[in-house]
């Protein structure tokens, strides 16, 4: 084992390297490069035994994916926003042909207005899909739960692909130390791929996703996937644990950090995590009981753990780095379907922040604990607050100006 | 527009249609050919953008058109254009706008949606007849992205998808011949760095209707490796060498609009620029090179 | 924790220097964290990277508010927010040659300030990427903590993959970057690893439903990108020399990516130095050589050219 620097997008490119990936169908989109810019490099040199394909958009990339998994190798891919989009008839597609392999998805956010920089909203459009995620908080977690993803989903429990999430720009492209395990102890840990009946050989014919007419057998493949994931749920633990054994680090499910006698807790995923952390360890400092949880499976939603985690609380602050349009933040919603109808849950609080890069500041952490203990003490849960300050409204204000309108002004 | 003919560079336009202030690199080929087209063009204009490289020339509140922009999507900015069209002359035939109040269609698209994801979208546009123009910034990469191999790369350049000691193995396409065998109305190759012949092409698009392709060679200073002030000059190679022909479709045929005489080496062009470099160092690979004059060669034999 | 901000414009190798320090600080046996800020724009246009370094993981992540020490890779670059958090207790270094107490003076700087000594002025003229392995080497004897060797490894591991004779060539100015700075070995300090919530309670607001023609991101006027002054992103400045301009009035304007020049029959076109990012494209195409390149020393500002 060596520790090295790496940045999110190479991490994700030697958690492929380590899972000795046969097969990588690529098209490049911003923030996610990098990836397969450095997986190119090593298929070039040597040092990686695998064979890229550039296609010309991520709809055929997901297709030419999940088919090499079809097809009986070990398939690696990676887009972004607008590129997890286009692909999505196929992302929405490819579960139920139950081949598993990895797509590490770049968070960025989506058009319009189009823009370069993170949020949510890609992967959690793919929430519904079929594929598994799993969301990272640091490059060490990116190269990590490629490793966890092609064991949980390749498992013969499973068979769905996987969902490797991490943030634009936060990971992809900040470095940080990350252990590299060593290969031997990797291919300890992920035999190699067993395609199962997957697989088109001359000797052994196979339909593969063929249609049906009806509700009925249509219920039970779709029900299959759903139980699939329900399945992975238990799987993930054991896989987590072996891995834990094996390589010294912990990535349960869901992450709980000073949660035990919190009496506050800030929700949310990904890398924005780290400013919850700060956020509770400071008001902790001035006495107040603060802690964070943090999924990092969403799919299977761990909804048991949840709420062995939260039973007890006075209250969470939900922070949303997505959207729901018309309905709001996307994990405030899981988790209030979640908690509802069990005794004593904690009042849910929901925050939307961090749209397409907006930083959520240190301010704003304390004042989200704030108003989460006030609600604790009143029993009122305020109404779902979208971030944003009248400083930046001034702001938006001037740009309106320049564009040629103001507020009330007639074009 | 009218039908007059520039005779001379003296007559291209002093005025330019794009505003400065955009994002684009410094030296930015595809810029150079997009105002001299918009020059010709004017402003009369609703330029349908794919995503690429020019995504953000119009960044809020910011924008440098005197026309009018729609920012669509890598694969479907054709059908951009065909929303945009239809409804104009549903407009124009209930009388709900004038004659004066129409538009060009024109859709502006990189090499790697024109190339590639595209690809689709245009092919049916141009079945369908539609009254466009589809203006094609072709720098041979995924520049956007930092230069990735597209469909538009030339055989032999090193990209960041294509590392190997011999580049790229693939063909580039030939996006041309590919809008010829749809019979559009109109197509041409162009380049910013020959400004008159790119004007002539544009202004006989403008007297045409239905669809039209100028594709523009873009020399890409971030993408090529080459120092920005270059860019006319390689563009100018890129000619005299053979390997961009200037020409045109029209009517049925194909007509060269300049036959360079002699043709220059293709290292040449070449050599001025990075991602070719490991054809000249550490050692010359002749024979790559050979290969890449051999298909020049035998392009210009059966030309005329 | 060490918090050390670079500015600098896209080709000039600041990622590179972040990397570089970086690893020479993760090899010195600090935890690291380095990462590139890019927005849009492109090669040429302003940009920053950053590097946190600590004795322990670091949790903290983003933009860095409060530097220790903010790294310039050009004069022309003070301008706009180089300067933002700068304390007492900080350091700002210049890739520059302006003697360090007068530019203190010049930019009303609260912290430190330190530029290239007398003897190693000839440094500044470096161009290109190899600013960033000059920066990073002078960054890296501001911080103390990094042996010049350990230096030299990091600058060889962080430029081999741009070639041998890149790498050959960052080493030198990296080392002669490290060099220069002898006499300020060490004089970048700490800062506490947990500055606390910086900023005060948010000044929320309820955003009200606006009309849809407002909240859309549409542009109702012609060509307000002319409101960027991407003349900022110039390090070299064309000049026209009205006695060798045959005043042909197009090649230039017609060439010119940016529409930045502007020509009128029988005159000698003007310059918009507002615009133009000094892509010099000018300045070869020109058929009577009527037009120059100078060096840029001060941040380019509107239609002044010196």
């Amino acid at each position: 084992m060596s520790r090295v620097l790496l940045n999110g997008n190479a991490a994700a490119a030697w958690g492929a390297r380590l899972a000795r990936v046969d097969y990588v169908p690529a098209f490049p989109i911003t923030p996610q490069t990098g990836i397969i810019e450095t997986l190119a490099a090593w298929f070039a040199s040597g040092d990686a035994e695998g064979r890229m394909t550039t296609c010309e958009s991520e709809h055929s990339m997901v297709t030419a994916a999940a088919a090499a998994a079809a097809t009986g190798v070990r398939v690696f891919t990676a887009t972004s926003s607008q590129g997890l989009l286009y692909a999505m008839e196929m992302v929405f597609a490819v579960p139920g042909w139950r081949a598993p392999f990895v797509l590490v998805n770049v968070s960025r956010a989506l058009a319009t207005p189009i823009t370069l920089e993170p949020d949510h909203s890609d992967v959690l459009a793919a929430r519904d899909s079929g594929f598994l995620q799993i969301h990272c908080a640091s490059c060490q977690e990116v190269l990590d739960s490629v490793l966890l993803a092609y064991r949980l989903g390749e498992d013969p429990r499973v068979r769905l692909p996987v969902i490797v999430n991490q943030d634009g720009f936060h990971l992809s492209f900040t470095r940080e130390p990350v252990d590299l395990p060593d290969a031997a102890a990797v291919d300890a840990f992920l035999p190699p791929f067993d395609a199962q009946q997957a697989g088109f050989r001359a000797s052994r014919p196979v339909s593969q996703a063929v249609a049906v007419l009806g509700g009925s057998p249509y219920s039970y493949f779709r029900y299959q996937v759903h139980l699939a994931q329900n399945a992975a749920l238990a799987a993930y633990d054991e896989i987590a644990a072996d891995f834990a054994a094996r390589f010294a680090r912990q990535h349960p499910a869901v992450e709980a950090y000073r949660c035990d006698d919190a009496e506050i807790v800030y929700f949310l995923i990904g890398s924005l995590s780290a400013r919850a952390r700060l956020a509770a360890d400071r008001l902790r400092a001035s006495g107040l009981r603060v802690g964070v949880v943090r999924p990092r499976l969403l799919r299977p939603y761990p909804a048991a753990a949840l709420r062995a985690l939260l039973a007890g609380k006075r209250a969470v602050a939900v922070v949303d780095q997505n959207l729901s349009m018309g309905s709001g933040g996307i994990l405030h919603g899981e988790l209030g379907g979640a908690l509802h109808g069990h005794a004593d849950m904690p009042l849910l609080l929901s925050f939307v922040g961090g749209l397409g890069g907006r930083e959520v500041s240190d301010g704003e952490f304390a004042a989200m604990a704030r108003e989460a203990f006030a609600a604790a003490r009143s029993g009122e849960v305020p109404e779902a607050r979208l971030l944003y300050t009248a400083g930046e409204l001034r702001e938006l204000r001037k740009l309106q100006a320049v564009a040629g309108l103001a507020p009330g002004s007639p074009r | 527009m009218s039908e007059a003919r520039y005779r001379s560079l003296r007559e291209l336009p002093g005025v330019h249609a794009l505003a400065a202030g955009t994002a684009m690199c410094a030296g930015c080929g595809g810029l150079e050919a997009l105002h001299e087209v918009l020059d010709v063009l004017g402003t009369r204009t609703v330029v349908i953008n794919a995503a690429g490289c020019m995504t953000l020339l119009a960044s809020y509140p910011f924008t440098p058109f005197h026309g009018s922009w729609l920012y669509t999507s890598m694969a479907s900015a054709p059908a951009g254009a065909q929303g945009v069209r239809d409804a104009l002359d549903l407009l124009r035939s209930r009388g709900r706008i004038g004659a004066d109040d129409d538009l060009t269609a024109v859709v502006l698209s990189g090499d790697g949606s024109a190339y590639g994801m595209g690809l689709s979208a245009t092919s049916a546009a141009i079945e369908r007849g539609l009254d466009f123009i589809y203006l094609c910034y072709d720098n041979e990469g995924y520049g956007n992205t930092g230069q990735q191999t597209s469909a538009a790369t030339p055989h032999g350049a090193r990209t960041p998808t294509s590392p190997g000691p011999a580049g790229h193995a693939g063909e580039k396409k030939d996006l041309f011949d590919v809008w010829v065998a749809h019979r559009p109305r109109y197509a041409a190759t162009v380049i910013g760095a020959e400004p008159l012949d790119l004007a002539r092409k544009v202004q006989r698009a403008a007297s045409l209707a239905g669809p039209r392709l100028i594709l523009a060679l873009a020399p890409c200073p971030t993408g090529w490796d080459y120092d920005p002030m270059h860019g006319v000059d390689i563009g100018r190679l890129a000619v005299r060498t053979g390997i961009w022909p200037l020409k045109e479709y029209v009517d049925g045929a194909v007509v060269h609009t300049h036959v360079p005489h002699p043709r220059l080496p293709v290292e040449a062009y070449l050599s001025t620029q990075g991602r070719f470099r490991h054809l000249f160092e550490p050692l010359r690979n002749d024979a790559l090179i050979g290969e890449i004059q051999q298909r020049v060669d035998r392009y210009w034999q059966n030309v005329g | 924790m060490y918090r050390i901000r670079f500015h600098g414009r896209g080709g000039q190798g600041i990622r590179t220097a972040a990397s570089v320090l970086g690893s020479a600080l993760f090899a010195s046996g600090r935890e690291v964290q380095d990462a590139p800020r890019y927005g849009a724009e492109r090669r040429g246009a302003p940009m920053s990277a950053h590097v946190r370094a600590g004795r322990s993981v670091i949790v903290e992540r983003g933009a860095i508010a409060q530097p220790d020490l903010v790294v310039v890779a050009d004069p022309t670059l003070l301008a706009g927010g180089v300067l933002q958090g700068l304390s007492a207790q900080s350091v700002l270094f210049l890739n520059g040659s302006e003697p360090a107490d007068e530019l203190r003076t010049r930019l009303a700087c609260p912290g430190r300030v330190v530029t290239w000594p007398g003897a190693a002025r000839e440094l500044e003229e470096t161009t290109g990427v190899a600013i960033g392995a000059l920066c990073a080497g002078g960054a890296a004897r501001l911080l103390g903590v990094i042996s010049r060797t350990t230096l030299e490894q990091a600058l060889l591991a962080e430029i081999a993959g741009h070639g041998s004779g890149a790498a050959e060539a960052g080493r030198a100015l990296g080392l002669a970057g490290f060099d220069a700075l002898a006499d300020s070995a060490g004089m970048v300090g700490e800062g506490v690893d947990d500055p606390g919530a910086g900023d005060a309670p948010p000044d929320w607001v309820r955003l009200a439903l606006d009309d849809a023609s407002l909240a859309a991101p549409d542009v109702f006027r012609e060509a307000t990108s002319e409101l960027v002054q991407t003349g900022l992103w110039r390090t070299s400045r064309p000049v026209i020399d009205a006695a060798l301009c045959s005043r042909c009035s197009w090649v230039c304007t017609t060439l010119c990516p940016d529409s930045a020049i502007h020509a009128k029959a029988g005159e000698v076109p003007q310059i918009d130095y507002e615009h133009c990012k000094g892509c010099l494209v000018c300045v070869l195409a020109c058929p009577p050589h009527a037009i120059r390149a100078l060096p840029e020393r001060q941040p380019a500002t509107a239609g002044n050219p010196r």
